[in-house]
């Protein structure tokens, strides 16, 4: 059976489940100015970063794809762009646009911050109100985009919460819906599990391209990633080993074939139907959501061990745990507790039910706890250093 | 009630799924058929998550979890011995 959401359809047909008015600084620089219409203009939400001066080369390429998809994103119904330098703020702005969203301009040389924030808020102000007026209305759950990834595991999360997170996967490609998932350090040890999942062999060698890529990095840094791989909590919660730790990872992935690989410059297409896409991405929780943000996710299943409280901005982060010590001492951030299946309570397939129902709860609205508790955490990936 | 959970009938190790005190015989049952088990006698105290050998387990043998290598063992395991990064380490990384 189908389900259907209720959720804003937008000018390209995307389909969001928020509906934030951004303000989007464009660098470092902007980020006064663009943080004061967010505090004179009720309902607008603002993106504070530290990056965007003096980029080059792919890196800077990434931070626009990054600010651009950000404000595309479907959860946006409309976007201010402050920078300090126009033509900056104006190549971002116009990606923007290509999605027929409102979204306007405000540079800060020339003007100042008080002018800038004035002549902004006075359009932040029409943005917020036009927003308010847009409606919720049915649409099938296949226009969804996804992602997943797991933080501050350990080894409830392979025993319990993935598998359950697994079980929503297969049930939303097979609807349609499009599922990104990523991680890429964190497959080592599983690398060969996924490659196997690929739907074809030019998938399967992009994908070993990205991967050796990334750890050809971590090869010639000379570091050794014990203690930051599995990190400090992971340990705790039990986990030994990055090959133990990506082992728990893929089991999230659930069981379709992987047809879609985007390196970090990738737009991931929409309406494909029934598409499950590795994302080359970092495995610091804030890092990876903000990537898939980027490239269109709507709604994030977070799962954790020991506790991570990531958020973001724009999209509901859900927060899933299987650690019963973890959903007691952190109940604020949990919203969907699996670990009666750690008992044998519950089968995998109900997990999955729980995880599933509580997700379209989220669709049409609800609040996750990391958005009632502001964790708006949004981190531009960097790849070297500036000029 | 199982007090642990294995992945694979070929693993190497249960987790615990509660706290477990030292002399306890713990039920861990295997995930690919809940209803079969085995018992196990802990040597050491086992924290929630973390892992008990099923098996002796000699210094420099490979450690099977979700039936796959996760690592080697640095020195010998005993059967019900706790499983950590002090007595096994990745083949990956890490010295």
């Amino acid at each position: 059976m189908t389900s259907t959401i209720k959720a804003y359809v937008r000018e390209n047909g995307a389909v969001g489940v928020r509906n934030h008015v951004l303000v989007l600084p464009l660098d470092d620089l902007s980020n006064t100015a663009a943080t004061g219409v967010a505090k004179l203009i009720r309902g607008t939400t603002v993106i504070p970063h530290p990056y965007g001066r003096l980029q080059f080369g792919r890196d800077l390429d990434l931070l626009f794809h990054i600010l651009s998809g950000t404000g595309a994103n479907p959860n946006v119904a409309g976007v201010i762009v402050i920078g300090i330098e126009e033509n900056w703020a104006n190549k971002v702005a116009d990606e923007i646009a290509k999605t027929g969203k409102p979204v306007e301009v405000f540079p800060i040389e020339g003007n100042g911050d008080l002018r800038t924030i004035e002549k902004a808020s006075r359009k932040a102000l029409e943005m917020v109100q036009e927003a308010s007026e847009k409606q919720r209305t049915e649409v099938d759950i296949s226009s969804v985009v996804m992602s997943i990834k797991c933080g501050e595991s350990d080894t409830t999360s392979g025993l319990a919460s993935n598998p359950a997170v697994g079980v929503v996967v297969d049930r939303m490609v097979d609807q349609g819906a499009t599922v990104m998932f990523g991680e890429t350090s964190e497959l080592t040890g599983a690398e060969d599990i996924v490659a196997d999942k690929m739907a074809t062999p030019e998938l399967r060698e992009k994908f070993m391209k990205v991967f050796r890529e990334y750890t050809e990095v971590i090869e010639r840094e000379g570091v050794d990633l014990l203690g930051s791989q599995p990190t400090q909590g992971n340990i705790k919660g039990g986990l030994s080993t990055i090959e133990e730790k990506a082992l728990g990872n893929i089991q999230k992935l659930g069981h379709r074939k992987v047809n879609c690989v985007l390196d970090y410059l990738d737009q991931l297409e929409r309406g494909k139907g029934g598409t499950l896409c590795f994302v080359n991405t970092s495995s610091a929780a804030a890092e990876a959501v903000t990537l898939f943000a980027a490239k269109g996710s709507v709604v994030h299943l977070f799962t954790t061990g020991q506790g991570n409280v990531v958020g973001h901005p724009l999209i509901p982060v859900i927060k899933i745990t299987a650690n019963p010590k973890t959903a007691a001492q952190m109940s604020e951030h949990i919203d969907v507790d699996v670990s009666d299946l750690l008992d044998l309570k519950i089968s995998l397939e109900e997990a999955g039910e729980r995880v599933y129902k509580y997700m379209l709860r989220v669709l049409n609205g609800r609040l996750t706890r990391a958005e009632v508790l502001q964790h708006d955490e949004f981190s531009p990936i960097k790849l070297y250093i500036s000029a | 009630m199982p007090k642990g959970l294995v992945h694979s009938k070929n693993d190497d190790v249960c987790v615990a799924t509660t706290d477990i005190r030292k002399g306890e015989e713990v039920i861990c049952a295997y995930l690919e058929n809940p209803s079969s088990y085995v018992i196990v006698k802990s040597e050491s105290d086992i924290p929630l998550g973390h892992k008990i050998a099923l098996r002796d387990i000699r210094k420099g043998e490979k450690v099977l979890k979700y039936d796959r290598v996760i690592g080697v063992a640095t020195q010998d395991i005993r059967k019900g011995e706790h499983v950590h990064v002090h007595n096994i380490k990745s083949l990956r990384w890490g010295k």
